[in-house]
């Protein structure tokens, strides 16, 4: 849960570096989406995170599973960027390493602030068409058709590349690695560590800096729930118990309960 | 770029760990309970690679070092130490004396079918007059007609009831073995005369299908002799070196999970309107385990080291087994002890620990015989 995450209070930024090296749930199923349509139609999966150096792990990882290459954007005046300066950093990232990409793929929202902006965001940053929380999608020459979930209905939507899709949890399983494909990772690593100025951007275009959204509290919500213990004579309790209670109980029951206790009486 | 091995190993880890929780966690004491070797499981872990972890790449393996070796079978033994003991005993003493003494052509033949875990493997030593004392192995093999013909019974032969490939460790005849000693032979399942007996009942490790093994005229071909003649007991000795550094991190697996039972439990346990974790005693008992599981890890990635070095790592590896087993015994014993009644009960994962965590303390080598090769090795240095 968000709130159980390690945060800063005073700056209301995620202290990143007590958080678990792991990556994000979504991203492993746009990931695994990404690794079905290189099976498929062949494809080059440049895997990119934004973070402190141990966010590497991750891109390791991806590499594992079977992306070609990874960039990890670190730089400390990155740090503490909202979704909108997240999304701008990456557009200049993508648009530099990889500006001839056909898809986008993101995963719908992170675990640590689930706000799900920065791909919505990162299409409009790049101009392109998006879709977000996608469960499956196929593609047919530059024609991407996708299933998305609504509510309690499909909905089948079509764009052309390139574009960016935000894929959910529910659509992909992610696939456990080969032992082979960790090794290599590790053996080859193709891993490109980035700061600001290697993709273009002015240092106040980045971090906390260029956010215009600051996270005041986290926090849990907090049922203040107290036991009632009723005591006494099993009748008298029971008498109790439907003055106190009567009404919610008869409410969630769809009865009258106070009809009843007439009838018998 | 500069490559630092602790992600490498971090990683391993994380993704190991993943694939046991979702697919192993699930069914860990229903396996214990019905003594059940878990195909359904093991189907998934073999295209991953866990039955051809240290075998070449061009035969089919993944060939990943000793340390990454190591964190596997820690992480497999976490959940279920019957599986990691499976792939641990395939991995080090089932396939890799063939990767370490194989000819290329034995090595084309059988390695393919281990890697990929079509055929489990088991080595074959201990015997009814036979374990410690290697020497006194009865089962024999013959040289007639452009092969061996073996005789002899195994027992307590881990993956027993699923074994493909079987390595039998058997006397020779004087005159078929001019380099003198013992020889290992490759026998695979389907070969007349080889065959399994009852599985085991065993207080632990019960999902793993221990069984005996018969070769009764069991006749296999010259190439399935393993080496050179009279290579055996070289095979055998190295074959259990490397087998104690899964046996130490398959311990260490065990520690690692019922200490980790064992925190939780003193932060949920409440005595005294407190929970149990924080009297000192049980701090103590805590503080102790963690200490010990450090040290026990930082002895196998000694010897793991050593091993990938190339360099001699027995008595290192002996060490790290002697430490390891005996604090696996300790550690399950503290995890019952803190759970109190409910570790004595099935109810609890502990109880399985503690039935499982014994035997790291007998097989691949007695604690007793691992300080006889740590000793030998301390009074053969020069005073």
């Amino acid at each position: 849960m968000v709130s159980e995450l390690p945060w800063d209070s005073k700056t209301g930024a995620l202290k990143r570096e007590l958080a678990e090296g792991m990556m994000n749930p979504a991203c492993k199923c746009a990931l695994e989406a990404a690794l079905q349509i290189k099976e498929t139609h062949g494809a080059h999966i440049t895997a990119v995170a934004m973070g402190p150096p141990m966010a590497e792990e991750v891109l390791y990882e991806a590499l594992a599973l079977g992306a070609d290459k990874g960039v990890l954007l670190s730089d400390r005046r990155m740090a503490g960027a909202d979704t909108l300066a997240t999304s701008q950093t990456l557009a200049a990232a993508i648009k530099t390493v990889s500006p001839d990409f056909d898809l986008i793929l993101c995963g719908c929202r992170t675990i640590d602030s689930e706000t799900a902006q920065v791909g919505p965001q990162l299409a409009e940053e790049l101009d392109i068409p998006g879709a977000a929380d996608i469960e499956t999608m196929t593609l047919k020459d530059d024609l991407l058709v996708m299933e998305r979930l609504l509510d309690d209905f499909f909905e089948v939507l079509e764009m052309r590349t390139p574009a960016l899709v935000t894929v959910s949890t529910s659509g992909y399983t992610p696939r456990y690695p080969f032992f082979t494909g960790i090794e290599d990772a590790f053996a080859k690593p193709d891993i490109t560590v980035m700061g600001t100025s290697d993709i273009g951007l002015n240092p106040d275009c980045v971090g906390m800096k260029a956010s215009p959204t600051r996270i005041l509290d986290v926090y849990s919500t907090t049922a203040n729930k107290t036991n009632v213990v009723l005591k006494g004579a099993v009748k008298r309790i029971v008498a109790d118990l439907f003055n106190a209670y009567g009404d919610k109980i008869g409410g969630a029951m769809g009865k009258d309960l106070q009809t009843h206790e007439h009838e018998s009486s | 770029m500069q490559l630092n091995p602790c992600v490498k190993h971090k990683v391993v880890r994380k993704m190991v760990r993943e694939f046991m929780e979702t697919e192993l966690r699930p069914i860990d004491a229903e396996i214990d309970r019905n003594a059940r070797f878990p195909w359904e499981v093991i189907e998934k872990m073999k295209p991953l690679g866990f039955f051809g972890l240290q075998v070449p790449r061009e035969y089919g393996g993944a060939e990943i070092d000793s340390i990454s070796y190591a964190v596997v079978i820690e992480e497999i033994s976490r959940v279920s130490a019957a599986v990691g003991l499976c792939v641990t005993v395939h991995n080090s003493v089932g396939a890799y004396p063939v990767v370490s003494f194989g000819t290329e052509a034995q090595k084309r033949r059988f390695l393919p079918a281990l890697a990929s875990g079509d055929r489990i493997g088991s080595f074959c030593l201990t015997e009814a007059n036979a374990g410690s004392d290697a020497g006194g192995v009865e089962t024999n093999a013959v040289y007639d007609k452009d092969g061996y013909v073996i005789n002899g019974t195994k027992i307590f032969v881990t993956n027993g009831g699923v074994c493909g490939t079987s390595l039998v460790f058997a006397n020779m005849e004087a005159s078929d073995r001019p380099g003198g000693g013992a020889g290992v032979f490759i026998v695979e399942k389907g070969t007349p005369g080889f065959l399994v007996g009852e599985i085991e009942d065993l207080c632990g490790m019960r999902a793993n299908p221990v069984s005996s093994l018969f070769y009764e005229d069991c006749r296999v071909p010259e190439e399935n002799l393993l080496g050179k003649n009279g290579d055996g007991l070289r095979i055998g000795l190295a074959a259990l070196d490397t087998g104690r550094i899964g046996i130490a991190a398959q311990a260490l697996g065990i520690s690692q999970a019922a200490f980790e039972a064992s925190v939780k439990y003193a932060k949920e346990r409440r005595q005294f309107k407190k929970p149990i974790g924080s009297f000192q005693s049980i701090q103590n008992y805590l503080a102790d385990m963690a200490t010990e599981i450090d040290a026990a890890r930082l002895l196998i990635y000694r010897a793991c080291a050593l091993k990938d070095a190339g360099r001699p790592f027995g008595p290192e590896a002996a060490k790290a087994k002697l430490y390891a087993g005996g604090l696996s015994r300790r550690v399950t014993d503290r995890a019952v002890q803190i759970h109190g009644g409910y570790g004595y009960s099935k109810e609890y994962d502990v109880e399985r620990y503690f039935r499982d965590a014994k035997v790291t303390e007998i097989y691949e080598g007695t604690s007793e015989v691992q300080r006889m090769v740590i000793a030998r090795a301390v009074l053969s240095q020069p005073a």
